[in-house]
């Protein structure tokens, strides 16, 4: 039990501290170390760039999240109803999964590449024009949001195939006897006891889809101008980019508060999961 | 509204649908890796090709991928172990000696997990750099403890939850202690949570970008930042990218492939128990 509390204590506490404190200053990583109060906060209220990249990852998150509850909700729902065993299946749906980010991320640079790419070649051969995808500012969000979705939606499916599969079997065979539809039975039945797991699900998801980096950093690294940048490569930017700490980290803590108020209010929804 | 087999036909063919999505992009940069220049960058794309073998021997003469393969090895190895001896023990705590501020620690825990990565980076880049653990595979590997021992607690208390409490009421009686307890009940009776735990830690860290790519530059490179110096928006050679890739996903694939079941049951456990 100690050791654990040490570590933890000094793999997060000592960040979470520090962050404060130094969200608090103008600090270069070198010798300009100045206390400027709320100075960093004050200046992000204000800053056009900052906004974008809230008002990006919000639709970057809203998005990729529905869509992957959704997705993966139909797809958990359909191989559910396969009359044989489906194990080789989800095994084979979960390997995106297994990928990391920036791995999928140039996999996906050499799918969506604007003139040799397989993708513009499918559009082809349904007589679309070429997409530049990445490389123009109205297309290059939709394109990371469609590859988050082929990432990510394997998690809500396992999650919901095994929510499924453990639901009570007595009230669904009363709905069959009485002669209801899979349509009703689904809606009826099946959605709301799998309320509650969905709930999960979408917390995970959504706070998962709002620290999106990896997929924007190796792809459009933020860019066409503004078009994708996302608060966490703001951050990384901000810091190792242009070296201002102290910035940097009050993005970081003003995001870290948006997180725990999220965190908080999943506890408030689910009072019993607490044991 | 087509009646039960024209409901299994459509279950089939999204199911196929899907099937076909979500493999496709990996069988297809596996091609590209396999591919001639020529034959990679033709369009129409070719679909039958002889397969050659340059890419791969390109990248394993690259030394940066070499050894960025090679520290990701050793980080994941010593996380997995360091993660399971703390969080062994602290999961044995919680769920069965219910120390006073168990809830707070759950919940001190489940924020740990959620904190965004850069919350952490920048503060252990100052400490880090004067403590010498920057970009080495001990520093690597504990600030990794700030994600991956959450996680495994969090399971393997689902799994410690399993084993009859009868079990260690007897053991007491019979004069054991906590550690004897944990080594001999607890730790044989859920061996097969313990692995999940493992695969899924090993996964996270192999896989993991924004914090390997703040606090290593050399030494203790990751391959996930690694295979960064493939992206440029320009660059088009393909086939080392699509082969760095391959090499890169490919030992989580097999682990996986190998622990499917148990992934499976891991994922799932703490979430349908909730």
């Amino acid at each position: 039990m100690l050791p654990c509390l040490a570590v933890l204590a000094f793999a997060s506490l000592y960040p979470s501290g520090a962050a404060l404190f130094l969200s608090l200053h103008d600090y270069n990583w070198g010798s300009r170390f100045e206390f400027i109060g709320l100075g960093n906060y004050v200046e992000l209220a204000s800053d056009r760039e900052f906004w974008i990249t809230v008002s990006n990852t919000l639709v970057f998150a809203s998005i990729a999240c529905v869509l992957e509850l959704a997705l993966g909700l139909y797809l958990a729902v359909q191989v559910d109803r396969l009359p044989f065993s489906t194990n080789a299946i989800r095994a084979l749906l979960m390997a995106p999964l297994m990928v990391s980010g920036i791995i999928v991320a140039l996999m996906s640079k050499v799918m969506f590449d604007p003139f040799l790419g397989v993708i513009n070649y499918f559009l082809s051969l349904f007589g679309h024009g070429p997409s530049a995808f990445y490389g123009a500012s109205n297309t290059a969000m939709a394109t990371i949001i469609a590859v988050d979705v082929w990432w990510q939606t394997a998690f809500v499916f396992i999650i919901m195939l095994a929510g499924l599969h453990n639901l009570p079997r007595g009230p669904i065979e009363a709905a069959q006897l009485e002669g209801a539809t899979d349509m009703r039975i689904f809606w009826k039945i099946k959605l709301p006891l799998l309320m509650p797991l969905l709930l999960t699900v979408a917390v995970f998801r959504s706070i998962d889809t709002l620290k999106v980096f990896d997929i924007v950093f190796g792809t459009t690294g933020g860019g066409p101008s503004l078009a994708t940048e996302v608060v966490q490569t703001l951050a990384y930017r901000t810091s190792y980019g242009f070296l201002q700490i102290g910035k940097a980290m009050a993005i970081m803590v003003l995001f870290s508060l948006a997180i725990v108020v999220l965190c908080v209010a999943y506890e408030r929804l689910q009072p019993d999961a607490e044991r | 509204m087509f009646g039960r087999r024209g409901n299994l036909i459509w279950s089939l063919a999204v199911v196929g649908t899907a099937l076909l999505l979500t493999l496709f992009p990996i069988y297809w940069v596996l091609t590209i890796s396999l591919k001639s220049e020529a034959d990679a960058f033709a369009s129409p794309p070719v679909w039958w090709f002889a397969p050659v073998w340059e890419n791969y021997a390109k990248l394993w003469t690259k030394d940066v991928f070499r050894s960025s393969f090679f520290n990701s090895l050793c980080i994941t190895l010593f996380s997995v172990i360091l993660s399971l001896a703390i969080s062994i023990p602290a999961a044995y705590a919680l769920s069965r000696l219910r120390p006073r501020g168990a809830r707070a620690i759950a919940r001190w825990l489940l924020l740990a997990y959620m904190l965004p990565e850069f919350l952490f980076i920048i503060p252990m880049y100052g400490i880090y750099q004067h403590l010498g653990l920057y970009d080495t595979y001990m520093g690597m590997a504990l600030i990794y403890q700030a994600h991956v021992v959450p996680f495994s607690i969090w399971m393997l208390r689902s799994f410690f939850a399993d084993i009859p409490r009868a079990l260690d009421e007897a053991a007491k009686l019979e004069g054991c202690g906590h550690w004897r307890i944990l080594w001999s009940i607890y730790i044989p009776s859920s061996l097969a949570g313990i692995v999940a735990t493992a695969v899924l830690n090993a996964i996270w860290v192999w896989n993991e970008l924004a914090i390997a790519l703040g606090l290593t530059i050399a030494r203790a490179q990751t391959v996930t930042v690694g295979v960064t110096s493939f992206r440029g928006y320009a660059s088009i050679d393909w086939g080392a990218m699509a082969a760095a890739s391959i090499a890169a996903l490919a030992p989580m694939l097999l682990l996986a492939f190998f622990a499917q079941r148990h992934i499976v049951k891991g994922l799932t456990l703490g979430a349908v128990k909730g």
